[in-house]
């Protein structure tokens, strides 16, 4: 005992190194960054006011991109403006025609970011409203413009969202002229990517991306994005699909909170059925 | 002030470097959630615990380097919404390699040389080796493809921001 004591002291910097690298390895194990409940909850209401506190120092950079993406909106907004006049009565009477149902509107929750980790992958948003605005973990995200993410963490002021751009998103997606389906990940490139969609399946760079029903996250039909390039892979069947996100993340100021939550029952149903090795839903493995 | 009470006094601060070193530690990590995306460059930010890691290194030894490495990135860890003990396995390596520029009779000159710059970058690099690797490893996506985006581009840019400490140290012991 006595010459392992002397050892490790003697290689104690070695020793040292050895511990701690050994300690971070099983906390990796047992750590999840979605698992934010109990401290982490703290955290989130902690940081998300210091956040807010801080959020009247101008961003110059970030006021740039608003800028931009304000001019390029404005311009789209003009010419779509003509559109809808005639889209709005061309809907009206086919919808008179068909007897659509008026959709009920899911309830939204209006929320301010009053902070936003976008660098180095670290993609989240700090929202400042939480759990005792009737925010929940699991709740999609969305702004006019799309999709921006999940709640992740809540505290009672506070809420946390994995944005689109994470390394941990998939989001079931559908090809909205095509109607074709896949799993949306981020390969920590701008765009999303739709990987395994073979080559004979109907995708054209400028397709808009929607969420697709096989998602128990999202409801169905919330814009995802637009394809910008179609990659072939010479050898394989399949090929790789570059979604770039309609949401600009650089300029998310305010987001609308769904009050959404998946259902049970359907979880609980797909999960048992995936357990006996009958995949319910084939090609989707949607979270 | 007589120059014993002189001595005592820089001796009690002396004392209490750990807890400067534990607060100074404490602030910059909630700077770097809180504030740092005001200097991001398309994404990237300088690691300003790296830097407080490799300044401990090279001023108490490898052995207290490895030690802040470890707290530092646990701490990090804790207020980042980062999988726990990523960034404290990256530290504790940061502090091993900040360890050996130690020199134990030119501590303070080093810090304010040169040298204090190489030891940032070595650090940096193997810090964001060890980090990238285990953070995309539960994801698809490409080591390489990301280090060289991410890794790199972080690396230099913590070292350019280690050059202000290093040009305040460097004023300080010519004074």
């Amino acid at each position: 005992m006595q010459r392992l004591l002397e050892f490790i002291f003697r290689f104690r910097e070695y020793s040292a190194l050895s511990a701690f690298t050994i300690i971070s390895l099983i906390m990796m194990n047992l750590g999840n960054t979605t698992d934010l409940g109990g401290y982490r909850s703290i955290v989130v209401g902690g940081i998300g006011w210091m956040q807010s506190a801080f959020s009247w120092i101008p961003n110059p950079i970030a006021l740039k991109n608003e800028n931009a993406a304000l001019r390029e909106l404005n311009l789209q907004l003009s010419d779509e403006r003509a559109k809808i006049r005639q889209s709005i009565i061309e809907n009206a009477k086919l919808r008179k025609l068909l007897e659509f149902k008026k959709s009920s509107g899911i309830p939204l929750i209006s929320a301010d970011i009053v902070g936003k980790t976008t660098t180095e992958a670290r993609n989240y948003a700090t929202i400042n409203r939480g759990e005792d605005d009737g925010v929940d973990v699991g709740m999609p995200v969305v702004t006019d413009a799309g999709l921006v993410g999940l709640v992740v963490g809540t505290s009672d002021g506070y809420s946390v969202i994995r944005l689109l751009i994470n390394r941990e998103s998939r989001i079931a997606g559908k090809i909205q002229r095509s109607r074709i389906d896949g799993i949306l990940i981020w390969d920590g490139e701008e765009a999303l990517t739709m990987k395994n969609i073979p080559k004979s399946y109907d995708v054209q760079v400028g397709d808009e991306v929607i969420t697709s029903s096989y998602s128990n996250r999202y409801p169905p039909n919330i814009k995802i994005g637009t394809v910008m390039e179609t990659r072939d892979d010479g050898t394989s069947l399949f090929r790789k699909i570059l979604v770039k996100p309609s949401v600009n993340f650089l300029t998310l100021e305010q987001v609308f909170v769904m009050k959404l939550l998946p259902n049970p029952q359907r979880i609980l149903l797909e999960r048992d059925n995936n357990k006996v090795g009958k995949p319910m839903i084939p090609q989707i493995k949607a979270r | 002030m007589t120059e014993f009470q002189e001595r005592s006094f820089a001796q009690s601060w002396y004392n209490l470097r750990y807890v400067i070193y534990g607060i100074t530690a404490l602030m910059l990590a909630l700077a770097h959630v809180i504030m740092l995306n005001l200097i991001s460059v398309s994404g990237i930010t300088p690691d300003l615990l790296t830097i407080l890691v490799v300044w401990i290194a090279l001023r108490e030894g490898q052995f207290t380097g490895i030690i802040a490495g470890f707290l530092c990135g646990l701490l990090f860890d804790l207020v980042s919404y980062d999988v726990i003990g990523t960034n404290a396995l990256a530290k504790t390596f940061a502090g091993f390699i900040a360890g050996f520029f130690y020199k134990e009779k030119n501590n303070e000159y080093t810090l304010g040389s040169l040298y204090f710059i190489l030891a940032i970058l070595a650090s940096s690099f193997v810090h964001n080796l060890i980090y990238f690797f285990f953070y995309i490893r539960p994801t698809e996506m490409t080591f390489w493809n990301f280090f060289f985006r991410y890794g790199i581009a972080s690396t230099l840019y913590t070292t350019v921001a280690a050059l202000f400490p290093m040009l305040v140290k460097s004023r300080n012991v010519q004074n």
